[in-house]
């Protein structure tokens, strides 16, 4: 017997599979796409394929993420904040404090020792300190995303970008580079901003160490070395910080599954 | 007890009908009172109809070529409403000193709407010292003689006392209700407990006083289950109603609104006006009293927190939120304060930022679910 | 026809620096000393003052801050204690530095200044009072209030001078008497009015300076010279300081020397609200590309711009609040009839080109910034624009903006130009 967690995000959509022991069998990121429709079934399908397994199999499926609400098959829709704060500490079991910067949204949540969510805050309202300011900036100074974060890291002289919408902080941007900056500082300048974002969130919430770092951006190394230089402590990363949010939902499956059989 | 609830929600869903309508009837002026504190008794006491401003019922365009977007929801929709003419039955308007926003409004309101009565207010911050009071009761007698002046009538204190009585029956009778539904949450949906509140402050005391012993009555006969479902305590939406869209939500996604401190709803009626031989005296006693705490006020003796703290503890409620309307400048500051007093006492809360232009409501979802699932109701 | 315009700086500006880091300095190791300290919000200061109490200064401090760089710092202070980003950023600055203090976060040292002994609050703005609530709710530290609320009409302002001047007496001065264990100075309070008195008609000769094209100097100028008249009033320096710069701009203007290079301004401005502290050098680099220079605005005229009204004696507490009221009108400017009526005056005495109105995202203080425009605008022809940016947290701020909107003020001044 197994279970499904599905995380349908904006820009990608991943499936992990588990077993009866939470032994994780598979996972699969797949780009969402604009079309939600058939994305998930898709992901899923894959996931199963590289596990060997079949639809049938699959007892309980949980959907989360921002189209959630798009998988009609799944069981049980569960937030991206439960999922995710049940998945990181799931892999990190002394996380106390989840940073979470996905594609359009970030969050801080609290944790408590079982993975329950204490408290949260969330930024789903604008692009700053999200995924999504990253990509916009990449894409205006022509360097690929993925090299951001060690680009960041080669930063000689520090510049400023202050602004906290995109928009404006993108026309910085190239106001900097028409100035001559170097890129490696601008993208330094930029990290720092994102940094500056998630702290004021993290804030709102109180850190407790330790504190875990999930979502897309954890990728990028200059994020966060910027926030562990601003929130003065060590930033523990799972070695797949996008699947998170779906191991979340596939524990909570668990749950479900379990709980159905106590009753019986 | 449906026909009572359905005519509250009728009056709310479009006041501006509503309030005109009853004047074209009645034939009395009507005086807009801007929220939190004034003392709608005085206007009642002169004969004429006190309704309590509401946010507008549109977003805002023309409002913003007079005041700039930053500000809350309830002074740009009632600028906006103003300046379209949307406002032609209020014969007289009265704001005061309660925030930064209102401020804004006295010279665009005079210069582009000509209201008939005009009239702002100072009440004070309540700072301790006779000086503070006095000017209070200063003020309140300023309100007054303005309104004799505009009616062309003395106001007694016969009358006065005549309507503070209502008045507080009036408060008596909501207590009621919260009491009720204290008891037996779930028994009214949010949205109709606050229907209920609001329709009190566009029409009569007497006429709301009539239609609520009746609904009261029913009610107590109602019976309602929570089972599997979260108690919530509502803190903050200062001074203007909340979505019904939000509230709706709240309650589709498993929780029971217990108890609140929204204006429109506990701040509204909480503390009777005490009948005296000196009515202005009165209302400065009830507009001193340190609660409910309110942000704006000044008053530094009293934790906001300490007081939702309690409302959960009295309930025996699951957790707190907070809903903060945009731009209001009183809730944003004190906001972090209330949630270290929460976060002291272990109880869970959340923010709901609350705008007036509310695009979509998928972040508001999200951000309950979490909570609701955050809170054991996964 | 790309002129390339130049800012002369004065020489007497270049001894503000100096002064207030002293003031500050002394301030941040008063208790060291011994020394009682006060906070205030609105501009309640003189009170303390006069018991020889070391007094911080809400927007003072926030001027400070962000002059010396560490606004943002002390910005993410705050929020890293919960502050919400909608709030007043000079709330935030304040939360953010006593946090700084108390949970030894990193900020630049010079901006740390020691819990007071007690918050005195001049509820000009509401604003003022919320800063002093929280601050008591999270460090329980005593708290005097008085309610100074700006007049909207006229009528209003005798009734509120009765009101601030019962509260002062009723509450402020006992309250500081009790602190500081003595009868209230009132011989040294007038003391402080006399210079302030001094100091103030020698800068009032410097404002006529101003109405001179092309001027001498420019509110970026006054600006950094308002400490003296202000939150470091009474100081005989005042005195000294403002003499030195009076000569220094009789001087230029006998020599005809402009402040704007090569040869005078192209545009002369208005100011509405705060001056733009944490972004002053950006600001100024923005206006002196198009020879813009700013002249006059609403809040440092609030420095007892009619220095005949002042009379130390016999009554020095009933003259300081009548100076907000019924004689010199200041806390009636605040608010939009007479923000018009002042701006009227200013516009006409200063030969003004156009309106910039520092319209804050974080702040509501200064009223009718929308309507001033209109009015003033059809009254005498001259546009207005507003830059929707923050007074002290960059996080607002937009170089895109103020150069785009500053740009289109140019072009609509010299489109009425033409065709004048």
């Amino acid at each position: 017997m197994i279970v499904a967690g599905i995380d349908l995000g904006s820009l990608a959509t991943k499936t992990v599979i588990l077993d009866i022991d939470a032994t994780m069998l598979s996972f699969h990121i797949l780009r969402s796409g604009p079309v939600y429709h058939g994305v998930a079934e898709t992901s899923l399908g894959k996931a199963l394929d590289s596990a060997g397994l079949a639809r049938d199999d699959v007892a309980y499926i949980v959907s989360t993420g921002y189209g959630r609400r798009r998988a009609p098959f799944a069981d049980a829709e569960v937030t991206e904040i439960t999922c995710h704060a049940r998945g990181a500490k799931y892999i990190i079991p002394e996380a106390r404090t989840v940073i979470d910067i996905g594609g359009q949204d970030s969050k801080v949540i609290l944790v408590n020792e079982k993975g329950h969510v204490v408290n949260f805050v969330m930024n789903d309202k604008c692009a700053a300190g999200t995924g999504r300011f990253l990509e916009v900036m990449a894409n205006s100074l022509d360097v690929s995303i993925e090299r951001l974060g060690e680009f960041s890291l080669q930063s000689q002289q520090e510049v400023e970008v202050s602004s906290m919408c995109t928009v404006f902080a993108e026309s910085e941007v190239i106001s900097l580079r028409a100035e001559g900056c170097a890129v490696m500082d601008i993208i330094a300048a930029l990290h720092r901003a994102i940094a500056r974002r998630i702290i004021g969130m993290v804030g709102q919430v109180g850190m407790r160490e330790k504190v875990a770092m999930t979502g897309g951006v954890a990728k990028n190394i200059g994020v966060v070395r910027a926030l562990e230089y601003k929130l003065g402590t060590n930033i523990i990363l799972p070695d797949e910080p996008q699947i998170s949010g779906a191991l979340g939902a596939a524990l909570i499956a668990l749950d479900k599954v379990g709980s159905a059989r106590d009753r019986m | 007890m449906k026909d009572i609830l359905d005519r509250f929600s009728r009056i709310t869903a479009d006041p501006y009908k509503f309030v005109s309508d009853w004047k074209e009837s009645n034939k009395k002026k009507v005086i807009g009172c801007f929220p939190m504190d004034i003392p709608e008794e005085i206007v009642h006491a002169a004969d004429m109809l006190p309704v309590v401003i509401w946010r507008g019922n549109e977003p805002v365009t023309w409002g913003h070529a007079h005041l700039t977007t930053y500000n809350c929801g309830l002074v740009r929709s009632f600028i906006d409403d103003a300046v379209k003419g949307k406002l032609g039955f209020m014969d007289g308007m009265i704001l005061w000193r309660q925030c930064l926003q209102v401020h804004e409004l006295p010279y665009i309101i005079e210069t582009n709407v000509h209201p008939a009565y005009f009239s702002y207010l100072y009440l004070p911050a309540t700072f301790p010292g006779e000086v503070s009071r006095n000017f209070a009761v200063e003020e309140f007698e300023r309100m007054k003689r303005g309104l004799e002046e505009f009616g062309g009538n003395t106001i007694t204190v016969e009358a006065l006392n005549r309507s503070i009585e209502i008045y507080n029956r009036n408060r008596s009778l909501l207590r009621k209700l919260y009491d009720l539904r204290r008891k037996n949450p779930g028994v009214l949906k949010a949205k109709e407990v606050l229907a209920i509140v609001q329709s009190s402050m566009l029409m009569p005391k007497e006429d709301h006083n009539k239609l609520l012993e009746d609904l009261l009555m029913n009610i107590e006969k109602k019976e309602a289950s929570t089972d599997g479902k979260k108690k919530v305590v509502l803190t903050g939406s200062l001074c203007q109603t909340p979505q019904a869209a939000i509230l709706d939500l709240i309650e589709d996604l498993g929780m029971v609104v217990v108890d609140d401190d929204m204006y429109i709803g506990t701040r509204y009626f909480d503390n009777d006006v005490e009948v005296t031989a000196n009515p202005m005296q009165s209302f400065a006693d009830r507009y001193f009293k340190p609660t409910p705490p309110s942000a704006t006020k000044g008053d530094w003796t009293v934790h906001w927190g300490d007081s939702v703290t309690d409302t959960v503890r009295r309930n025996h409620a699951d957790g707190v939120i907070s809903l903060l309307i945009k731009f209001c400048p009183p809730h944003l500051c004190y906001y972090p304060d209330v949630k270290m007093r929460l976060r002291e006492a272990e109880i869970p809360e959340v923010l709901i930022e609350v705008e007036h232009e509310m695009v979509s409501l998928e972040n508001t979802r999200t951000r309950l679910q979490s909570f609701i699932e955050s809170i054991g109701g996964l | 026809m790309e002129k390339e315009y130049k800012l002369n700086r004065l020489e007497t500006t270049k001894l503000m620096g100096p002064m207030v880091d002293k003031h500050w300095a002394e301030l941040r190791t008063a208790k060291e000393r011994g020394e009682r300290v006060g906070w205030c919000s609105g501009p309640m200061f003189i009170f303390p003052y006069a018991m020889d109490m070391k007094c911080h200064f809400m927007a003072g401090y926030a001027a400070y801050c962000a002059g010396r760089g560490a606004a943002e710092q002390v910005l993410e202070a705050a929020e890293s204690v919960g502050e919400l980003l909608d709030t007043c950023s000079y709330h935030r600055l304040h939360m953010g530095m006593a946090a700084a203090i108390e949970k030894n976060i990193p900020v630049k040292e010079e901006v740390l200044l020691p819990m007071p002994d007690l918050l005195i609050i001049g509820r000009f703005c509401t604003e003022m009072s919320h800063y002093a609530e929280g601050l008591y709710r999270r460090y329980s530290t005593p708290v005097v209030a008085v309610d100074m609320p700006p007049p909207q009409d006229k009528e209003d302002i005798a009734r509120l001078e009765k009101y601030v001047e019962g509260q002062i007496r009723g509450s402020l001065i006992p309250e500081i008497e009790r602190v500081c264990g003595r009868p209230f100075d009132y011989d040294r309070m007038s003391e402080i009015l006399s210079v302030l008195k001094q100091a103030c008609t020698l800068r009032n000769e410097c404002w006529e300076f101003a109405k001179v094209n092309p001027t001498p100097w420019t509110l970026w100028d006054y600006g950094v010279s308002i400490a003296p008249i202000f939150y470091m009033m009474g100081k005989p320096e005042s005195v000294t300081y403002y003499t030195k710069l009076r000569d220094e701009l009789a001087e230029r203007v006998e020599k005809k020397i402009p402040v704007m290079l090569p040869d005078g301004e192209n545009y002369r401005l208005y100011w509405d609200s705060w001056l733009p502290w944490a972004f002053l050098g950006k600001i100024i680099r923005s206006f002196t590309k198009f020879g813009a220079v700013p002249i006059c605005g609403r809040y440092p005229w609030e420095f007892f711009d009619h220095p005949e009204d002042i009379e130390p004696e016999p009554d020095p507490v009933r003259n300081w609040v009548q100076l907000y009221y019924t004689k010199s009108h200041i806390a009636y400017h605040a608010s939009t009839k007479g923000g018009i009526d002042l701006i009227s005056k200013l516009v006409e005495d200063y030969s003004i080109d156009g309106l910039v109105m520092l319209a804050s995202k974080t702040c509501r203080f200064w009223q009718g910034q929308v309507p001033i425009i209109n009015h003033i605008e059809k009254k005498y022809g001259i546009p207005g624009i507003l830059l929707e940016i923050d007074q002290a947290d960059a996080s607002f701020y937009s170089d895109a903006q103020v150069d785009t909107r500053l740009q289109a003020l140019f072009e609509m001044i010299d489109g009425r130009r033409r065709v004048i």
